[in-house]
């Protein structure tokens, strides 16, 4: 019944309360934030919490501060269910009045792409899409802050390694990853990677029908005996990666995800066998945040919102805060810098450029710790902010290294080539070689 | 020569040089078989009774999971929540004949096969209401199926056997014995056998349609119940799990939509022949996740030469 209530007669009010009071106050306070949300279909129980976590820092802010300088939060919906087609339109429906986008998978950021250079909207991809949006020249409306794919495979690497990739001459790396063009993100710099260092690496797919039953995947692991497996998983996939890996008995030490494979609610059901499994991750969760308390306080008390037992201190459901706060650090860096209250999406591509998330401004917005800091220019829309290890004890992440940072002297190079190869195969592409915008 | 190689001597060769190896791929191959033949079967009894493409059974074994596991959440007991999933499952399948079926009677096979897209789109909506999207736990152990492993050294080599496939397997087994004995020697069997082979027929010596559609569709919710318990087991209980039926389509394609023993020897086949295919060809050769793919291949290779599956009645219309 709580759930209904929950799911049901809550968006239900909170529809009602909008076409009421928001719709004349949108023209004149107000900015609106689409969000391209997938909290429905096989992918349900990695989005819930993430897009929970960016909607509560927005209703947090709406109720603490009356919004940003005065200029109210519309956080908005569309559901996807994770469908590249859904996502296209959910896209087209939005556009006219949002002043960003956030597409929230590989799949629908690659359709979205081209289209937003046309209609001048900014892609917020945190921490996913295309590696080479990092190159601001080439995608200027595109923004994978604060890491990308690519900064996250080189942070693994850089960590399974003991710092120095040369200890992996003559190693075996299996990278299990979903057939899907996320899963497919890292291979270019790995196989970079592996020439240069003398590595094998051994690319294993996992199809969508075939997450939950690993055990061909987990069969040829066992066949090929490697020394490390990295795992690009999505969903269920990591759970039932986790589960085949501790069945056949493979060192959890030696097994390492990227920041999508570190999530508390699919470690579930793996528990105390998962115990030892790492992930690396550009956030932690740090509970006794101001921010996170203020959301405690402003929106989960009285019940503004309500999240699922323990979500307030997974990984995933703080990092959807972290996420929301760029998009808020954006709209702030534009009214500054423009002078003016209700931003537009030129303006907050602008503002989304010019990130300075230091210390200092951690503090000031209560996120210390949470998150490395890190500031994107015009040629770099990914930040590259570093990432830490995260260790599953049998009931929770807990971090385990310091700060990890990803080898930009090899990333470089080959964000700009795939960039301008990007370009070439799309042309006429754009491209701001001088940053003048 | 060195494809050929590849592809005719290598993988065998393999096989024989690891024969433990081999043993752990017919395992895995037949634990994957069982479970294929148990959502084929669902799809299966309700083709036979009402030819009715049952489009809503991998939703459906969401839905039986996520209730029996939701029951638990909320303190009942699971070996209690187990009887109270069957019968919400048998709502269900009592709501579908009287709100979905009943009206659609005489109506065009693809109105029904649609009215069961409505129904999986229902559910879809329903769960997520009522139990939320997020991945949950299956209660195994709360349910007394055993979690630990046989390990064994044939061949000096290493095989190992989680004693929760042993229970699927074995488990699933003993469904289907019921299954085709309730089917071949029931009065209630016998009549859904009848309706399968001649609706008019069957309905002009009074067998209930109505009550029949019911059964069958509650059934396919037993079915459902005990695929989602066991897949559930694997990677937790969330709409993920729909997916996999869609890996018993192929298996209705070899086997025959209206053949029992279609859907258990296509499961099996498909189980085995998929994973010894990914092993030892599919991942050396082609990259891997070939699993995909394969069993749809293997079917149509089958329709080319059996447009009715390995075990379907030959249909001959008269023009």
């Amino acid at each position: 019944m709580k759930r209904l209530r929950t799911n049901l007669l809550l968006p239900a009010a909170l529809a009602a309360a909008c076409m009421l009071s928001a719709a004349p106050a949108m023209s004149e306070d107000s900015v609106s934030l689409p969000n391209l949300s997938y909290r429905t279909g096989p992918f349900a129980a990695t989005g819930i919490p993430l897009m929970n976590g960016q909607r509560d820092y927005m209703t947090m802010l709406n109720e603490r501060d009356g919004g940003v300088n005065g200029v109210k939060l519309g956080y908005e919906e569309c559901e996807t269910g994770y469908s590249t087609e859904k996502g296209v339109e959910c896209y087209e429906k939005t556009k006219a009045t949002g002043i960003i986008t956030q597409p929230w998978s590989t799949g629908i950021t690659l359709q979205v792409l081209p289209k937003s250079n046309v209609d001048k909207i900014p892609i917020l991809a945190p921490g996913y899409g295309f590696s080479p949006m990092a190159d601001g020249k080439v995608f200027h409306w595109a923004f994978n802050m604060p890491a990308s794919y690519w900064d996250g495979a080189s942070m693994i690497l850089k960590n399974i390694s003991d710092g120095n990739l040369d200890n992996l001459k003559g190693k075996k790396i299996v990278l299990l990853h979903l057939d899907h063009p996320y899963g497919k993100e890292p291979i270019p710099l790995l196989e970079v990677l592996a020439e240069k260092h003398g590595f094998t690496l051994l690319p294993i797919p996992v199809g969508l029908k075939e997450m939950q039953n690993q055990s061909a995947q987990w069969l040829q692991i066992r066949r090929e005996k490697p020394d490390f497996v990295v795992m690009w998983g999505w969903g269920a996939m990591n759970a039932g990666a986790l589960t085949e890996a501790a069945k056949t008995k493979f060192p959890m030490d030696k097994f390492v995800g990227i920041w999508w494979s570190g999530h508390d609610g699919d470690m579930a059901s793996v528990g105390e066998a998962g115990k030892g499994y790492r992930s690396i991750s550009w956030s932690v969760p740090v509970s006794d945040s101001p921010v996170m308390q203020d959301i405690k306080k402003y929106v989960l008390d009285p019940k503004k919102t309500e999240i699922g037992e323990g979500e307030f201190d997974w990984v995933f459901y703080q990092r959807g805060v972290l996420i929301s706060m760029f998009t808020v650090e954006g709209i702030k860096a534009a009214q500054e810098h423009f002078d003016t209250k209700v931003v537009t999406a030129e303006q907050l591509r602008w503002g989304l450029e010019n990130l300075k998330i230091d210390d200092a401004k951690l503090a000031e917005i209560g996120m210390t710790g949470m998150i490395a800091p890190f500031s994107t220019s015009c040629a770099n829309h990914a930040g590259h902010a570093g990432g830490w290890m995260l260790e599953w004890d049998g009931a929770k992440f807990v971090k385990v290294s310091d700060l990890l940072q990803a080898d930009e002297s090899v990333i470089e190079p080959l964000v700009e080539a795939e960039a301008k190869k990007y370009a070439e195969a799309n042309a006429p592409w754009p491209i701001n070689e001088d940053c003048k915008m | 020569m060195d494809f050929l190689n590849s592809v005719f001597v290598k993988p065998f060769a393999d096989m024989v040089a690891a024969p433990d190896f081999l043993l752990q791929v017919l395992w895995e191959g037949l634990v994957a078989g069982v479970l294929y033949a148990l959502i084929a079967l669902g799809f299966v009894l309700i083709y036979k009774s009402s030819r009715i493409f049952n489009f809503a059974q991998g939703i459906m074994v969401v839905f039986a999971a996520l209730t029996l596991v939701g029951l638990h959440e909320k303190g009942v007991p699971a070996l209690l929540a187990l009887p109270l999933t069957l019968l919400v499952m048998y709502l269900l399948a009592v709501a579908v004949e009287r709100v979905v079926l009943r009206p659609l009677i005489n109506q065009p096979d693809m109105i029904l096969f649609m009215a069961t897209i409505g129904i999986t789109l229902f559910l879809i909506g329903f769960g997520e209401i009522i139990f939320g999207g997020e991945n949950k736990v299956m209660i195994t152990e709360a349910l007394y199926i055993p979690t630990g492993s046989f390990e064994f050294e044939p061949f000096g080599g290493f095989l190992l056997i989680e004693q929760k496939d042993l229970t699927a397997v074995v488990g699933a087994g003993v469904l289907v014995a019921v299954l085709l004995l309730f089917l071949n020697k029931s009065r209630i069997g016998r009549a859904i056998r009848a309706l399968g082979d001649d609706h008019q027929a069957a309905l002009s010596v009074g067998i209930s349609l109505s009550t029949i559609w019911v059964i069958v569709w509650f059934i396919a919710g037993v079915i459902a119940l005990a695929t989602g318990i066991v897949w559930g087991a694997r990677a937790g209980v969330s709409f993920a799990l729909e997916v996999i039926a869609y890996k018993a389509l192929p298996v209705l394609m070899l086997g025959g939509l209206e053949s029992v023993t279609g859907a258990i020897v296509g499961g099996l086949a498909i189980g085995i022949l998929e994973k010894l295919f990914e092993i030892y060809w599919g991942q050396p050769l082609l990259g891997g996740n070939t699993e995909s793919w394969f069993a749809f291949v293997l079917a149509l290779i089958v329709l080319l030469f059996r447009p009715q599956g390995l075990f379907g009645e030959r249909i001959i219309e008269r023009v």
